[in-house]
């Protein structure tokens, strides 16, 4: 079981020697039971730290920040940014250092060991809770959670109420950190796809009658590109305003914009703009399940992109984010590649 | 400023036209704005149509020339060189594929219609954004690499050198001269095959404009058409050429005995060997692979001892020779399909079944018996010998599909040279089909059936085993539907051709592609047969299809006068069309990089950088990059999607 107060003194030790310029963690939210995500600066801020099953955040996406603040400072501090990363989370970190975004010496990574179970989903808690509020939620000795409300404390099963990503987890220990807390557990997943399954039994039509009714909902906040660590182009096609423009960006460069697809939030353009997406993140996306936890219309985008992280592992039997030395999925033709689906 | 576009519609005689309404394109195209002029005429490729793009270009003062006619693959080069003789860029002018991937693959006439007007519109919409380019254009080195030096490897390099060019001709074993060495006389002549070739090896040896490497394998190459850069490794021969004066006391001391390649099995050589007689170059090899034994860490030292000019050096390292070329002709050559795969006839199992280059020893003067044909077993004369054609080759379902193309004519040789030397013996041929297409090459065969009594029989083998000393052959005759049961003394198989060993991996190296049995493909079928899919790389001989020695010898040639096409050039010119990074979009990810089949992109202060040179405009970088960051120069997002609009719009 991981300890609060290892995590501390390490980030105690880390602050005070002043290898790291700060380091971004989990902290108690305002709410006094789930976790936010907090910036750590000084040693005597280490007691706010937490880590627990509320510690849903994929912290990486401001590692991504951190690395855009710095391409625009004259004189960046270039020493690393201590982060905490669950398994997912680290197989970001793989991600954007097979994609040469950061260097590995830009991060110090604390990593923690989800051990048994994983983070839970707020809304299963709730159904669950049926209108009680939780106060304090606990990782359990076994595969469950401890849950206290106001009426008392409940053990439930990890299976109930855990997040549908860390059902299928295929990384419960960070595979790549520089101080590990916690065990080295092994779990076994019985549906590393599940969430896939049921709609793969659609047929076509009931497919698009689904996805349809899911995207008509979408109102282009885009917070799930916000959220996402994987975002990081400077320009997106999905929207205009995002279009670099730089004092060396010539004339013609500013013609060639394309607007690809429309700003209004029409089910054209969201199907457009959610396929996109999906197709930018194959062998990338390596299922936090951020975009679906932060969409406020409870689109069920992971499961896009689970498809196509499935299709990788069958078609191809690529695993994404555990080897930063291997090229992306999308160039690394072979010639044994199967070839059968193309007609 | 507006502007003038010019569009012309072809009507291919009725290719197009007749499922095409060419005026009414034609007239809508008219209507499109930017278009200045807009005609159909019959034949747009012939003179009279070429010089109405010319006059239109003058007189009506266009821009940029759609031809709306057959694939760009055709007569682009031609329209383009229209354009640019009419005084505009040669990249103003693009196609509009309305034949291929219109007329001819549509019916309703209306539909047709529609849909041309909106490939001709999609490719106004692409040239109206094209830039003017320039080729680029690229020094030559004049010099020439062959890769192996059997009879296609050293006809090219013979051609090349004699045509005035240097030439390096690399073999990977001791010796040039390939599988013809082996042979014992070709048909439909007759005469003996190696007082053909050695005479041709020997000239490689003296030519000055030949450097020989045997016994060395290509390793890397890089670069583009006209300027290869080459890694060579040279495998050490622990013998010093220069001092051995080929005494062969070394190989009466050497205590290793393996099998020998040369005799394809039939006899042993020592550790320390020279292939053959009239080997070029004429030295003697220390086989390492073999040399010391493996049960011993050094070398026993013996055949050092003897050697009285003290031409054996233990200390010879493997060397890489770098070398720059222009051009590569890639002559690799065949092996037979593997003995293991032919297990339903007892190959490896009989010491009696052969396969046509074991029997090509046999009645080779230089060969293991002294030109006696004999069996392996107990070296008595077969009196009935069986030849089985078709021996994993024309088998889809087993082995090879395709038809090794030689077979017939050999093994009618084998059977006409057995009678030669064995006269009251007695030949069958088991045969499918007898393919002796050629000049000679049919009265060849009569003559081994009348003459020599040859007995084919149309039909397959099912079982061969081995009974009393006899090799029972069962078969079916299917032209008299009876069983056919023979008690041979001898089985020779017709095995079929297949790539040499090694060439899948150099066809890597070398980025060739091959076809679906590994055979190195042609950048067409017909009408491009000895060059590759890579520019400046071409083919000669077995290597790319079964053939016989003169077709073998027909392509050396023909790719020595491709290579020297390009060699002769003072510059060569390369497709502007390349792909260009936005550097302010780029991330540097290296996905590019990775994906770029021609080495092309490299990175450089955080992003990447494209050679020019080596890129070949095939666009893979631009479909990777996620960010749009590395686009083909007219070719780019901006004027794909402006094509995509005008293919859907109305």
């Amino acid at each position: 079981m991981v300890k609060h107060e290892d995590v501390r003194a390490e980030a105690k030790k880390l602050l005070e020697s002043g290898k790291v310029k700060y380091i971004i963690a989990y902290e108690l939210g305002a709410d006094g039971w789930k976790a936010n995500p907090v910036f750590i600066k000084k040693p005597e801020d280490v007691d706010k730290i937490i880590w627990g099953p509320t510690c849903f955040h994929n912290l990486i996406r401001f590692v991504v920040d951190e690395k855009r603040r710095k391409v625009q400072q004259k004189n960046p501090d270039t020493r690393p940014v201590g982060v905490m990363v669950k398994g997912c989370d680290s197989r970001a970190i793989v991600i954007l250092l097979q994609e040469k975004f950061i260097e590995r010496k830009d991060v110090h990574i604390i990593g923690v060991s989800c051990e048994k179970t994983g983070v839970i989903d707020e809304r299963k808690l709730a159904n669950k809770l049926k209108g009680r509020k939780a106060k304090n939620v606990e990782f359990g000795p076994d595969e469950n959670f401890v849950v206290t409300t106001e009426e008392g404390t409940v053990d439930l099963p990890a299976s109930e109420i855990m997040a549908d990503r860390c059902l299928e987890c295929i990384a419960h220990v960070p595979v790549i950190t520089d101080v590990l807390f916690g065990e080295k557990t092994k779990r076994t997943v019985p549906h590393p796809f599940g969430s896939v399954e049921k709609i793969e039994t659609l047929s076509s039509e009931d497919r698009w009658k689904f996805w349809s009714e899911q995207l008509e909902k979408c109102v282009r906040c885009y917070a799930c590109r916000s959220v996402c660590p994987m975002c990081y182009c400077d320009e997106c096609v999905a929207d205009t305003i995002t279009f670099a423009v730089s004092p060396d960006t010539t004339a013609e460069e500013k013609a060639q914009k394309i607007k690809w697809l429309d700003k209004s939030p029409v089910i054209s353009e969201n199907i457009f703009y959610h396929m996109v997406r999906a197709i930018h993140l194959a062998g990338r996306c390596i299922d936090c399940g951020e975009c679906e936890r932060a969409c406020p219309v409870n689109i069920p985008l992971r499961m896009l992109n689970k498809k196509l992280e499935k299709e990788a592992k069958l078609l191809f039997g690529y695993d994404v984010g555990f080897d930063s030395e291997k090229p992306a999925l999308i160039s690394c033709f072979r010639d044994e590649d199967p070839e059968d689906f193309i007609r | 400023m507006k502007k003038r576009t010019g569009i012309f519609i072809c009507h291919c005689g009725i290719n197009i036209a007749g499922t095409v309404d060419v005026k009414s394109v034609a007239a809508e195209m008219a209507k499109e704005p930017g278009v200045a002029h807009s005609v159909d005429y019959v034949y747009m490729c012939s003179d009279p149509g070429q010089n109405m793009i010319e006059q239109a270009i003058k007189d009506k003062k266009l821009d940029s020339v759609v031809v709306a006619c057959c694939s760009p693959n055709l007569h682009e080069t031609t329209f383009r060189n229209a354009a640019k003789r009419a005084g505009i860029n040669s990249f103003k002018c693009e196609i509009a594929n309305i034949r291929e991937q219109c007329s001819w693959v549509h019916k309703d006439k209306g539909k047709a219609t529609h849909k041309a007007a909106h490939l001709t519109k999609s490719a106004v919409k692409k040239v109206q954004k094209n830039e003017s380019l320039e080729p680029i254009s690229v020094p030559v080195t004049r010099k020439a690499l062959v890769i192996g030096g059997g009879i296609s490897g050293i006809q090219s390099a013979l051609d090349l050198a004699g045509a005035g060019y240097k030439v390096i001709l690399v073999e990977r074993s001791p010796s040039i001269g390939g599988h013809m060495s082996q042979l014992s006389e070709t048909f439909p002549t007759l005469d003996c095959s190696q007082c053909i070739l050695t005479p041709k090896m020997v000239e490689v040896s003296r030519h000055p404009n030949i450097k020989l490497m045997t016994y060395s394998e290509v390793q890397e190459v890089t670069g583009y058409v006209g300027n290869f850069k080459v890694k060579i490794l040279k495998k050490p021969t622990y013998v010093d050429p220069a001092k051995c004066n080929l005494c062969d006391e070394c190989t009466k001391v050497c205590p290793i005995v393996v099998p020998n390649e040369f005799d394809v099995g039939l006899t042993g050589r020592r550790a320390i060997y020279i292939p053959f007689p009239q080997a070029i170059p004429a030295s003697y090899t220390l086989d390492d692979k073999n040399c010391p034994d493996p049960f011993t860490t050094i070398a026993c030292g013996k055949c050092a001892d003897v050697c009285k000019v003290k031409a054996i050096n233990y200390d010879m390292k493997p060397e890489i020779i770098e070398e720059e070329v222009g051009a590569i002709i890639v002559a690799t050559g065949f092996d037979l399909y593997d003995k293991e795969n032919m297990a339903e006839y007892g190959y490896g199992k009989y010491a009696d079944v052969l396969d046509g280059l074991q029997f090509e020893r046999l009645c080779s003067a230089s060969g293991p018996t002294q030109g006696k044909i004999l069996r392996p077993s107990d070296h008595k004369e077969p009196k009935e010998v069986v030849f089985i054609q078709c021996s994993g080759s024309r088998d889809p379902e087993l082995h090879c599909a395709y038809c090794s193309k030689i077979c017939c004519m050999y093994t009618a040789k084998h059977a006409m040279l057995y009678k030669h030397h064995v006269h009251d013996g007695q030949a069958y041929i088991f045969y499918i089909d007898v393919r002796s297409g050629g000049k000679g090459y049919e009265e060849f065969v009569q003559r081994a059936v009348e003459e020599d009594g040859v007995i084919y029989l149309r039909g397959k083998v099912s079982k061969i085993f081995e009974e009393n000393g006899k090799i029972k052959v069962w078969g079916v005759d299917t032209l008299s539907g009876k069983p056919i049961e023979i008690d041979a003394d001898m089985v020779v198989l017709a095995q079929a051709m297949r790539p040499s060993n090694g060439a899948q991996e150099l066809a890597k190296k070398l980025k060739l592609g091959t076809d679906k049995d590994g055979f190195l493909a042609e950048a067409h079928p017909k009408l491009r047969p000895v060059e590759s899919v890579t520019a400046g790389m071409f083919l000669a001989g077995a290597a790319q299809a079964p053939k016989d020695i003169p077709e073998a010898v027909a392509q050396a040639s023909g790719a020595a006068s491709k290579a020297i096409g390009i060699l002769s050039q003072e510059r060569l010119y390369h497709s502007p069309t390349v792909a260009k990074v936005l550097k302010n979009l780029c991330t540097g990810c290296g996905m590019c990089v990775a994906v770029c089949p021609y080495d092309a992109i490299a990175f450089k202060d955080g992003k990447v950088e494209v050679n020019e040179v080596l890129c070949e405009g095939c666009g893979t970088c631009s479909a990777t990059c996620l960010r749009a960051a590395i686009q083909v120069k007219n070719l780019t997002q901006n004027q794909v999607q402006e094509m995509i609009l005008a293919c859907l719009g109305g």
